[in-house]
């Protein structure tokens, strides 16, 4: 995923719910924005928004998505500034209408505009297979599929990656979150490569299981400006990643290294 | 010691992570293709059949479904008994 003069649409999608989508929107957004980049992230699932709550811009908000399409009010009187990172701006969702009232036409309409003046334009993608998954995919040119070590979070992820690669997407990568590495090794958990394995796209990166999380949500802080958490890294790692950038797995994270220590000692199997 | 290092590494087929590997494998490929186990046992049955009613089989026919990234394909190997 390289830069362009025109801005980058990414979708953040999952099939299933509850995976870390919003967890991982937030954050990889925040940390592209601290490295200078400007991002927006535009909220699509109307009705059950929660991106503005763990971004901590709940209070900021004014006007919504809908309104924007309706013409109630311009798009730039309808972006929330993050203070904390002075290039990160929030377009939320409506809350009290439903994900039919838009279409992927309007959507795309909204995200060339956003293209001409942000680097990176994410979309928060609702759960699901449905009407908003449609207005979610419409205008982006690249997925990242967020998927848990479970089975049926890569069930859902499989089904969501046959809809997108269906529909025309050639940039798509894999984002595993809440891994238990120690769950791993003790044999009770998939591991990255098990998953890489089953869904056969690329690794964009690991995030470890992290009760941090939990507690910057409830304050509606970004993790990643706690920076002794574990999870902190990883989302930094995806997001210069994004940009282009080579960054190592951390050990935990290196899906060939388990591989590799298994042939160094059983050379010959 | 080395069999306790082969223990260490190699895959329990009893575990957890192994039986969640195993069944996503197969929930997976039916999912991509719309198909069920049953549905592949009927055909499994009537590919057999036909080629049975034409020529003479020898040994064991198989048909499986092989995988390549995300895409299958049918792989049908029926030894055939020559005169």
């Amino acid at each position: 995923m390289e830069k362009n003069s025109e801005g980058q649409v990414i979708v953040v999608t999952s099939g299933k719910g509850g995976v870390g989508k919003t967890t991982t929107v937030a954050n990889v957004s925040s940390a592209l924005a601290r490295l200078g980049y400007k991002v927006v992230v535009m909220d699509l699932d109307i009705g059950l928004k929660k991106l503005d709550l763990v971004l901590g811009l709940e209070n900021r908000v004014i006007y919504d998505i809908v309104q924007v399409i309706e013409g109630e009010c311009t798009l730039k009187q309808a972006l929330v500034k993050d203070k904390r990172f002075p290039h990160l701006f929030m377009l939320p969702a409506a809350q009290t209408r439903n994900k039919d009232e838009i279409t992927p036409e309007q959507v795309k309409q909204l995200c060339k505009q956003l293209q001409e003046e942000f680097e990176y334009v994410f979309i928060d993608c609702p759960a699901g297979i449905e009407q908003g998954f449609r207005n979610a995919i419409a205008a982006a040119n690249s997925a990242i599929v967020v998927t848990n070590p479970e089975v049926s979070a890569v069930r859902d992820a499989d089904r969501i990656i046959g809809m997108l690669e269906s529909n025309n997407f050639k940039d798509i990568k894999l984002v595993i979150n809440r891994l238990q590495n120690d769950m791993v090794e003790a044999g009770d958990m998939l591991s990255i490569n098990d998953l890489t394995e089953h869904l056969c796209i690329d690794l964009l990166g690991v995030v470890p299981e992290d009760k941090n999380v939990v507690i910057s949500t409830n304050r509606g802080e970004p993790i990643i400006l706690n920076e002794k958490a574990d999870a902190s890294p990883a989302f930094n790692n995806i997001a210069r990643r994004i940009t282009g950038e080579e960054v190592e797995f951390l050990t935990f994270e290196d899906p060939s290294f388990w591989h590799k220590l298994k042939r160094s000692l059983f050379p010959g199997r | 010691m080395l069999d306790f290092l082969e223990k260490l590494f190699s895959r329990d087929d009893s575990s957890s992570r192994q039986k969640a590997n195993d069944r996503l494998r197969l929930v997976l490929t039916h999912d991509r293709l719309g198909t069920s186990e049953k549905l592949m046992e009927t055909l499994k049955e009537e590919i057999i059949n036909v080629i049975m009613s034409h020529v003479e089989v020898d040994g064991k026919p198989e048909v499986n479904i092989i995988k390549e990234g995300r895409r299958s394909a049918l792989d049908i190997s029926i030894p055939l008994k020559g005169r």
